[in-house]
């Protein structure tokens, strides 16, 4: 009995999800605004040739995918010896330190918006992937640092303690030793930064006025007089690709646990 | 280890990441908070008007109703989602390829670009063309997500827990599969029944993974932005305009001396809410110490 309502869940569960995305696949492949030579409504795929043909919606997967990058890339290089620090040391003000990452993660970005775009023009720091990176490590370092914690946390101690006996520096034995054996850490940090990354909009839109435009200003701006719902439909099928490798790489890390030790 | 000698050696490896959120978080907030004290038309022409944009933000009622429906939107959120991200959680099976699929299922909607989540489902309700309207169609269900705030609604309950239920469950799969057997193993030979396993074993040890969920949710729909203004840009006649949608309207009228203020105001909510989660999170390590 039990069985069959777990079946029933799980089925109810993959309807549930796949749902809608079945409705974008659908419509990414139908002709949906009139045109000479191919009929309203009909499969076609010339909505992915589209994307490709349009040249700000190809720079724009480009451009999102710089910013992602640098984005992953520069939390994990703040927050390992960040998260190093809070699992190996009791030190007076680290529950302040911890209140500090918790009220950066919960900020919305609507609200830092205007700061940030005003502070960033002042610095040079408007139409450039950096910017956004930037913008992007304030709700995404602590992440990093609480799920790359979890999994120092779950190195025993002797590790650290037989590699400083063999005269390794802090920094040499995290790189060298610690790094290997946190490894699906650093995958599920990765995964979680790149999540909150690519598809955040506030930040993305405000800080890119003229240049270095993101995917999801990019099928905002395709919103028009006379919208062509394919061509959007196929840009978000695309939009989808880098988010679906990464999440196969990761699946097993992410089941075999990690706890947020708050 | 808190026989280091170097007691500063902490601080030194938390002052990169920490440093970056200084410079690009704390400090936009504060020259914003200083913006916030004009009346301002250019940033080099500006007008002192001192905590006025405060006193007219937090005399308006729409700033109450706003406040109102975006807690009532978070309850409803929370209501819906905690329980059932736990539900898909505790039911996944515990290996193979089912789980990995389950999981991978969960985290899909979350790769969606938020502006696109309601252009989805306002194509999937669409009564001509789309999946879910044309079945509602013929089931005789008149849904109408532009003039009936129900609808409206209920159209973003439905999607918000579409594209966030997977974070839930995945965090708590994340936080089920770190109990070690052993612990399940003890209840067997207690022979536990299933409800006082979830009930003495699991959510115990589920509670930090639980916080940091309930956290991240809540504050993402109390501050929904990007999903509900896609879908009926606060209406109908303002029954979905939660705060961040006043916000992000001034921000488009370029109204920049209320916006300031706005910004602070809400800034200083988020820092109320956030200390309260640590409160429930710091007390939690100090008892499982």
């Amino acid at each position: 009995m039990k069985r069959v309502f777990q079946t029933l869940g799980f089925a109810a569960l993959t309807l549930f999800v796949l749902l809608p995305l079945v409705q974008v696949v659908l419509l990414s492949f139908t002709s949906t605004i009139t045109r000479e030579d191919v009929v309203l409504g009909s499969a076609t795929w010339l909505n992915f040739a589209n994307v490709f043909a349009t040249e700000r919606l190809a720079a724009s997967l480009v451009n999102s995918t710089i910013y992602v990058t640098l984005n992953v890339g520069l939390c994990i290089a703040v927050a390992l010896p960040a998260a190093y620090a809070f699992s190996r040391y009791r030190f007076r003000g680290a529950r302040a330190a911890f209140f500090t990452l918790i009220a950066f993660r919960v900020t919305p970005p609507v609200v830092l918006s205007l700061p940030v775009f005003l502070v960033f023009s002042e610095l040079n720091l408007l139409n450039t992937p950096v910017g956004v990176a930037l913008a992007h490590s304030i709700f995404n370092v602590p992440i990093a640092i609480w799920i790359l914690e979890s999994f120092i946390s779950a190195v025993p101690r002797q590790l650290d303690e037989t590699a400083f006996l063999d005269g390794y520096s802090t920094p040499r034995f995290v790189v060298t030793q610690l790094l290997p054996v946190i490894a699906p850490g650093i995958g599920v940090t990765a995964f979680f930064c790149f999540m909150f990354s690519w598809v955040e909009v506030v930040f993305a839109r405000t800080l890119t006025v003229t240049d270095g435009k993101p995917i999801t200003t990019a099928i905002g701006s395709l919103f028009g007089f006379r919208t062509d719902i394919g061509l959007v439909m196929a840009m978000t099928v695309l939009s989808l690709i880098p988010g679906l490798v990464m999440i196969w790489f990761v699946r097993n890390h992410i089941s075999r646990g990690f706890t947020v030790r708050v | 280890m808190t026989k280091d000698p170097n007691r500063g050696r902490p601080w030194l490896y938390l002052l990169p990441a920490f440093s970056l959120l200084a410079l690009f978080g704390a400090l936009p907030m504060a020259i914003n908070a200083w913006h916030s004290l004009f009346d301002v038309f250019t940033l080099d022409s500006k007008l002192w008007v001192g905590l006025d944009w405060y006193r007219e933000i937090l005399t308006s009622a729409r700033f109450y109703e706003s406040f109102g429906r975006s807690l009532v939107f978070s309850a409803a959120v929370l209501a819906v989602q905690v329980p059932l991200g736990l539900l898909i959680a505790l039911n996944l099976p515990r290996a193979g390829w089912l789980r990995s699929l389950g999981l991978v299922l969960l985290a899909v909607p979350l790769m969606v670009p938020w502006n696109m989540i309601p252009m989805i489902w306002l194509s999937l309700i669409d009564p001509e063309t789309g999946l879910l309207g044309q079945a509602m169609a013929w089931a005789g269900i008149d849904f109408d997500h532009r003039f009936k705030a129900l609808h409206t609604w209920i159209l973003l309950i439905v999607m918000d827990t579409w594209h966030w239920v997977g974070l839930v469950a995945i965090l708590s799969c994340a936080g089920l599969a770190s109990i070690p057997a052993a612990y399940y193993q003890a209840a067997a030979i207690d022979r536990a029944s299933r409800w006082q396993v979830f009930r003495f074993i699991e959510l115990p040890r589920l509670r930090g993974v639980l916080l940091m969920a309930v956290m991240l949710r809540f504050m993402d729909s109390f501050m929904i932005y990007t999903e509900a203004f896609g879908i009926n840009a606060g209406g109908p006649s303002g029954a979905t305009t939660f705060l961040s949608l006043d916000l992000g309207e001034e921000i488009k009228a370029f109204d920049y001396g209320p916006a300031a203020a706005r910004s602070v105001v809400y800034f200083a909510m988020t820092l109320a809410i956030a200390f309260a989660f640590w409160r429930a999170m710091t007390a939690e390590r100090a008892e499982a110490a």
